[in-house]
């Protein structure tokens, strides 16, 4: 089947050999996990013990009856030892339930549910209690989005299997090495939507992952898709441009073109919870780039600190260090190693004190069209960022600023370094509040 | 950890391309070596000292206005050098010094930094210039007067005495040098119109380094070859002669004072095409290339408006699904 391109996108160096070819390991048992009761994008959780209670790895620990939610879940066994706010990596505090871990941990007791009896509703609620979350960063509740509206008919699944952000290879690794998993999950997801079609997307270079997964799909209905690698070839709106030749249309969801977009880890992820009952209580994260002794592939319980994930990786080896959450180009950075990893944690990036760069001093933009060229939202980020910095909110409205999917790019590639994504993330709130005012 | 209180913050993306402005323009600098090295070789001394007074007084300009405005000094940006070298390049080699003073002046102080510094100016610093001291020219008659004892004289060049090309071309004189001659190295007219190929390779020389486009340039060449050729012209005369390359490749392309949109850039740059041949075809004996792309560079905030293409997602429906 043939890939369509989408207009604008750049090629960034992908920086994915440090952690490429490193199988994933457990993590070691870290003496304290952090649990935040949102992990995800909808309504905070409410905690369902409380300090000095032993939880069992696998318990519900955090719950709420809105529909736009995932539970949480003890990743491991240990004693709640404070419920308060706590930092997250993205820099808010929020409340959290912090787990001493016991030092002996008993196995996890996975069941044995047979998959052909099982009904669609029970599928959609096991996926719910499990807690599971879109694992590529998004965060949002895997059960809100396999139960779309009924006038919002859907016939394509597409599997996210791109992994476009430098350095980040957690889900190459997870395809590469744990394709059947994923492949169930995926059918585990198309009879759960009754969809006939699912496309697995992975970039070419990642060829490896793609031999491996079509080795082991069997599954007609299931197409693997060797993507062009350009970055961003992973976001979603790209992907359904490439692969279905579909435009989400401006602050629409992929139903409004009938189709839904998971992320690899996702698949494997349902397909666990399904199969197994198994909760979202751990997931891959690279930890990786120049700047950290032994870069690997972490399988890492939910709520384990970043300074315990960079410690088994051998430590920072050189100062000044900046330590990233996520991919390089969208991630956050982080003022210090407090923070644990979450369900939507892709990797951990330490950057060597080359690429450790504050925000620059940057200068009038002077309509080089760099970022104009690239844009692949087909955006002016240079008309953008004069107005959001003038404070022309507007203007900036205008523009169609809230279109923008701050992939980074136009920060990228300008030469009067001007931190336009920044801009952006700072005056997107403000024209909300305009169009409400309006209303 | 002890280490951690030295981790590095700032917002995304942490990754950043090595361009700046300022080697953007040093390239633009070094794009413009080999016609400079022409001219210099061509018309020897009285090149260098238009050249020099042209750098000296952008670099006084900067700081003065800076200063004045009370702005940090943007000398590294390369972008005061880069349009006191450009409108050097657009005088002949015996334009008396002054007169190169007052426009790099103008150039500078006037067109960049009172208009916001680089980034904000709407019109081509070294062309405004140019421009404004031809048109200042009566006023101009009296500064001679002041400044005529202080007048340079580097003794005899042959090259000085030369018509343009342009000029024979025009005046359907016999002496018109050969096509080749021309397109290596011909002394006369403005510095920069020694040797379109000197030019065509500094502008490769920006192609490769990415800071121009094919639009605007392709959009001139093409538009003046078509429309001379349907006037009975020889087309490549046409192009070979006067400021066009330079004003093609250099000065057209120019970041600031032009459009960012795709179809934007060949608009603009079919409407210089046609002006040019406008000029030469009657409306002004010189400096066409010169008033085509001010004329134009009023219109680029327009042609901005006017040629921006739709947001990914502007659809008016949802695709329909079966």
């Amino acid at each position: 089947m043939e890939v369509k391109q989408f207009i604008g996108g750049i090629h960034v160096p992908h920086h994915k050999g440090f952690s490429e070819h490193k199988a994933i390991k457990e993590a070691s048992l870290p003496t304290e996990i952090i649990v935040p009761l949102v992990q995800h994008a909808g309504v905070p959780n409410q905690p369902l013990v409380q300090v000095g209670d032993k939880v069992k790895a696998g318990q519900m620990i955090g719950a709420t009856d809105k529909f736009v939610s995932a539970p949480v879940h003890a990743s491991l066994s240990g004693t709640v030892t404070a419920i308060e706010p706590r930092l997250c990596f993205t820099g808010e505090m929020i409340q959290s339930i912090v787990i001493a871990v016991d030092k002996d941990q008993e196995k996890l007791q996975l069941a044995d549910v047979d998959l052909d009896s099982i009904t669609r509703e029970e599928a959609v609620k096991a996926v719910r209690e499990a807690g599971i979350v879109g694992m590529g960063g998004a965060a949002f509740p895997t059960a809100v989005k396999l139960s779309p509206p009924p006038d919002k008919k859907i016939d394509a699944l597409l599997i996210n299997g791109c992994e476009c952000e430098p350095y980040l290879t957690c889900d190459h690794r997870i395809m590469l090495e744990q394709p059947e998993k994923m492949l169930r999950g995926v059918r585990l997801l198309m009879d759960m939507l009754g969809v006939k079609q699912a496309y697995v997307c992975i970039e070419d270079n990642k060829l490896d992952a793609i031999e491996a997964v079509r080795q082991k799909n069997k599954d007609p209905q299931i197409v693997i898709m060797k993507m062009p690698t350009k970055y961003p070839q992973g976001s979603e709106k790209h992907l359904v441009k490439a692969v279905l030749d579909r435009e989400i249309p401006s602050g629409g969801l992929p139903f409004d073109v009938g189709t839904l977009i998971q992320n690899v880890g996702t698949c494997v992820a349902v397909y666990e919870a399904i199969r197994h009952r198994k909760p979202l209580i751990e997931r891959v994260v690279s930890v990786t780039g120049q700047n950290i002794r032994n870069p690997q592939n972490l399988l890492v319980k939910i709520g384990t600190p970043l300074s315990h994930l960079i410690a088994e990786c051998g430590g920072i080896t050189e100062q000044p260090a900046k330590v990233v959450v996520g991919g390089p180009m969208t991630g956050k950075a982080q003022h210090n190693l407090d923070a644990p990893a979450v369900k939507g944690t892709t990797g951990v990036v330490v950057l060597p004190p080359e690429l450790a760069l504050e925000d620059m001093e940057y200068v009038d933009c002077v309509r080089c069209c760099k970022c104009v060229e690239h844009c692949p939202m087909i955006l002016y980020p240079n008309q953008i960022s004069i107005y959001c910095e003038a404070g022309m909110v507007k203007e900036a409205a205008e523009w169609n600023t809230l279109d923008c999917i701050e992939c980074g790019i136009c920060a990228y590639v300008c030469p009067s370094k001007r931190p336009i994504v920044q801009m952006v993330q700072t005056t997107k709130p403000l024209i909300r509040q305009l169009q409400t005012a309006k209303k | 950890m002890s280490t951690t209180d030295k981790l590095v913050f700032s917002s995304s993306p942490h990754l950043k391309d090595r361009g700046t402005v300022s080697t953007a323009m040093r390239d633009v600098f070094i794009a413009l070596m080999p016609v400079t090295a022409a001219a210099i070789y061509f018309f020897r001394m009285y090149a260098v000292f238009t050249i020099v007074v042209a750098l000296v007084t952008a670099v006084l300009t900067e700081l003065l206005f800076r200063k004045v405005m009370n702005k940090k000094p943007s000398l590294n940006d390369w972008s005061a050098l880069l349009t006191g070298l450009f409108v050097a390049l657009l005088f002949s080699a015996t334009a008396a010094w002054w007169t190169v003073a007052i426009a790099t002046f103008i150039a500078v102080g006037i067109a960049k930094e009172l208009m916001g510094g680089l980034g904000w100016n709407l019109f081509n610093p070294a062309l405004f210039g140019r421009v404004a001291v031809i048109l200042l020219a009566p006023w101009l008659a009296y500064v001679n007067g002041w400044f005529a004892p202080l007048a340079v004289n580097f003794g005899p060049v042959h090259a000085l005495t030369q018509a343009t090309p342009l000029a024979m071309l025009q005046s359907g004189s016999l002496d018109l040098p050969s096509l080749g001659r021309l397109f290596v190295g011909f002394p006369a007219g403005a510095l920069s119109e020694v040797s379109p190929m000197l030019l065509l390779i500094g502008a490769a020389y920006l192609f490769y380094r990415g800071h121009i486009n094919w639009r605007i340039p392709t959009a001139i060449l093409g538009t003046v070859v078509v429309l001379t050729a349907i006037m009975g012209q020889n087309p490549v005369y046409q192009i070979s002669t006067g400021g066009i390359m330079i004003g093609a490749f250099f000065m057209a392309t120019d970041w600031v004072t032009s459009p960012f949109t795709g179809r934007g850039k060949l608009i603009f740059g079919v409407a210089i095409g046609v002006l040019i041949v406008a000029f030469r075809m009657g409306l002004a004996p010189t400096e066409g290339v010169a008033f085509s792309i001010l004329i134009m560079n009023a219109f680029v905030p327009l042609i901005d408006r006017k040629t921006a293409r739709p947001q990914f997602g502007n659809v008016r429906k949802a695709v329909a699904v079966q």
